[in-house]
């Protein structure tokens, strides 16, 4: 299984790792100011790293082994 | 039943790869109004966004035998590659019309040789498949096709409201993958372009194939539900990617620029089975090669410690995901050698399989096109993007010119309902069997009784284990959300259409290319230069084989029978 974590300090809840992620590993949580990504589905992480090159922030890493 | 929309179209495009994306492209240029209905992310989804890189293109001035010579097989449509050659480079211009960073020298776009093609033939993304395609998708909507992510489609809709249809194809049924919200689409005519058919959700380090892991054969399944012909679908095989990861072989890339593949033991171990070639052998040897070494323990791997490093720093760009996960699983490629494994059989990789198409991509079922790696692509060698895109191209241009002056599609809301209810029945099963046993279960049945180098009795016993699992497991199956009601539909998918590939397999008695079956060793160019045909009619299936048209052949094929390289040199190792 892959990893993939949200620093949630950086993260300012754009959405667009939400958006784009291929097999919806990722939802939003909160509203306004604290909405920010966060790992819903990790078993479906296949580390493709789509999240991690579409960040604006630098607010989500992907590692290919637990 | 959920909250319902319902959208009309003259074009409806299922999948969002590159296969869709040209398909929508062309339709466009035809006038008609297109919709593009994508199960993930229009742009981020399919093999073609997580593609390694390379796009093996055709420029004018080329060799045009040498192209030939480097893909026609006796059972490709030869004459089909000549004409898709032009188009190749047609597309590849858009492309960079349209943003795809292409590496270049100046205003050239470069290429590289690849597997099979010492020619310079393969042009580079300069930042991926994922930037490829998110051009791709720019383009797309800046030509007015309306796009869906995020619905996965579930089925076909009819004319007569009958599976298998004696009418046409009408649009299609889908729910969203996060609301749940159920999708109508009415459409004049549809084209599927879903992407290979795969075993879905491999877990790292199974056997069982990497991304893009929601892949499965959800179209094929869906053909062959109306009752489309399936043709090909034997002959996909086997393929080879890093062990205990999910990302792509790279070989496109990799091969040209000087990597190696050795055992444990630093031992080139190609010497021992294509001793002249080595690592420029013919995929089905590499594959073969790379099992036999792994399945004996010598853990085969792949050595990139030679690689100049201005060609490593390029990688780096062309093939991001890769060099990520080399990265990140802890390996240092200036150093390390990164062990390899391969995927055993029930997957048509990156070959194209599934519904037979014309060269205009129409299918036997009238309204439903298919294009891309869901088809037999119309017999061009295989799934490399340029042959999907010209496919794509095929199809969008073809169904573009029906729907002129055709009558808005009626869809039957009897089948509406009884579709629905299907779709959506596992989220009512709270205590149903979950997605992890009978995945699990599947996946056992392709490593025990598929493998590699197949078997006329294990197929027999695979295909046994896999009626059982359809007929006691598949409908038990429950989903907790529609997210893993999207899971489900995947696996029931793939479960369905196992049945006809596995009866292909055992229908096809040689071997050839990455399909090999131990019983029957041989190439056999006396009796099977032919394609298998698979359709399911009156609630049974069907299986009959047609010879490859004459038309097929520029250069003709000569009918002989010879030992298939694997077995020759697994036979001279004794
Ligand atoms: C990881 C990888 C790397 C590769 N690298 C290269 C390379 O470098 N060069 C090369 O030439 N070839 C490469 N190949 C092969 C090539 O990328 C593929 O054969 C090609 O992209 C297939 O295109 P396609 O349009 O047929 O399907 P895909 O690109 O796979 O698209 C299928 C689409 O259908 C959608 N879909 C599936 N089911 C449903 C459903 N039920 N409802 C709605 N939508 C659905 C998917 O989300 C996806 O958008 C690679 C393949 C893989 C897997
Ligand atoms: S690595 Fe890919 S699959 Fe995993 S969360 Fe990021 S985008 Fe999704
Ligand atoms: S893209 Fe980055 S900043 Fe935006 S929501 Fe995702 S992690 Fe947060």
């Amino acid at each position: 299984m892959a990893r993939v974590e949200v620093l949630l300090p950086a993260c300012t809840g754009c959405g667009v790792c939400v958006e784009t992620c291929p097999t919806d590993v990722l939802r939003m949580r909160g509203e306004g100011p604290d909405a920010k990504a966060i790992v819903a589905y990790p078993a479906d992480c296949q580390a493709c790293f789509v999240c991690q090159f579409d960040c604006p922030y630098e607010a989500i890493r992907v590692w290919a082994r637990p | 039943m959920p909250e319902r929309t319902v959208h009309t179209t003259d074009v409806l495009i299922i999948g969002g790869g590159i296969a869709a994306a040209f398909a929508a492209l062309k339709a466009r240029d035809a006038g008609a109004s297109v919709l593009l209905a994508d199960k993930s992310f229009f742009g981020r989804s399919g093999c073609s966004a997580l593609a390694s890189g390379v796009y093996p293109t055709y420029m004018p001035g080329d060799d045009e035998q040498a192209w030939l010579r480097s893909f026609a097989g006796p059972l490709v449509n030869q004459p089909l590659v000549m004409k898709a050659l032009p188009i190749m480079y047609e597309h590849l211009m858009l492309m960079d019309r349209c943003g795809v960073k292409w590496v270049k020298e100046g205003e050239r776009i470069i290429r590289l040789g690849g597997p099979g093609r010492n020619f310079d033939s393969g042009a580079l993304m300069g930042e991926g498949g994922p930037q490829m395609m998110m051009a791709v998708r720019g383009e797309v909507l800046r030509r007015g096709v309306q796009v869906l992510s995020r619905i996965m489609i579930t089925d076909l809709l009819t004319s007569d409201g009958c599976h298998p249809t004696g009418g046409r194809v009408v649009g299609a049924l889908g729910f969203h993958s996060r609301t749940g919200a159920l999708y109508v689409i009415r459409a004049k005519a549809t084209i599927m372009c879903t992407g290979p058919y795969k075993f879905p959700y491999p877990k790292p380090g199974s056997l069982l194939g990497y991304m893009p892991i929601d892949l499965s054969g959800d179209g094929i399944a869906m053909m062959l539900r109306v009752g489309a012909e399936l043709s090909r679908l034997e002959l996909g095989g086997i393929n080879i990617y890093p062990d205990g990861l999910l990302c792509a072989p790279g070989l496109e890339s990799l091969m040209p620029s000087g990597a190696r593949f050795v055992d444990r033991d630093g031992r080139r171990f190609l010497e021992a089975y294509d001793p002249k070639r080595l690592e420029l052998t013919s995929r089905a040897l590499l594959y073969f090669a790379i099992a036999t070494e792994h399945s004996q323990g010598r853990r085969p791997a792949i050595d990139l410690t030679g690689l100049p490093p201005e060609r490593a720093q390029l990688l780096a760009q062309v093939i991001p995901i890769i060099i990520q996960n080399y990265r990140t699983a802890g390996y240092d490629v200036t150093h390390d050698w990164i062990p390899y494994t391969y995927q055993v059989a029930g997957t048509s990789g990156i070959f194209g399989a599934g519904a037979r198409i014309t060269e205009q991509g129409e299918t036997s079922v009238p309204g439903l096109y298919a294009a891309g790696t869901c088809s037999d692509m119309a017999y061009l060698p295989g799934g490399h993007l340029p042959f999907c895109s010209v496919s794509g191209h095929w199809a969008g241009e073809q169904a573009g010119a029906e729907v002129p002056g055709m009558a808005e599609p009626s869809v039957p809301e009897a089948q509406v309902e009884a579709l629905a209810a299907a779709a959506l029945a596992p989220l009512g099963r709270a205590d149903g069997l979950s997605f992890e046993a009978v995945h699990e279960a599947l996946g056992q049945i392709l490593v025990e009784e598929v493998g590699l180098v197949m078997s006329g009795t294990r197929l027999e016993r695979a295909i046994g284990r896999v009626s059982g699992l359809l007929a006691e497991q598949v409908p038990r199956l429950r989903a907790r959300d529609p997210h893993e009601l999207a899971k489900v539909h995947a696996l029931v998918n793939y479960t369905q259409i196992l049945e006809p590939i596995l009866r292909a397999y055992l229908y096809r008695t040689e071997s050839r290319v990455a399909f090999m079956r131990e019983d029957f060793p041989d190439i056999d160019n006396e009796q099977w230069l032919k394609m298998v045909i698979v359709q399911r009619r009156d609630g049974a299936l069907r299986l009959w084989d047609e010879p490859i048209p004459s038309s097929f052949h520029l250069v003709p094929p000569r009918r002989t029978k010879s030992r298939h390289l694997a077995f020759r040199s697994r036979d001279g190792a004794g």
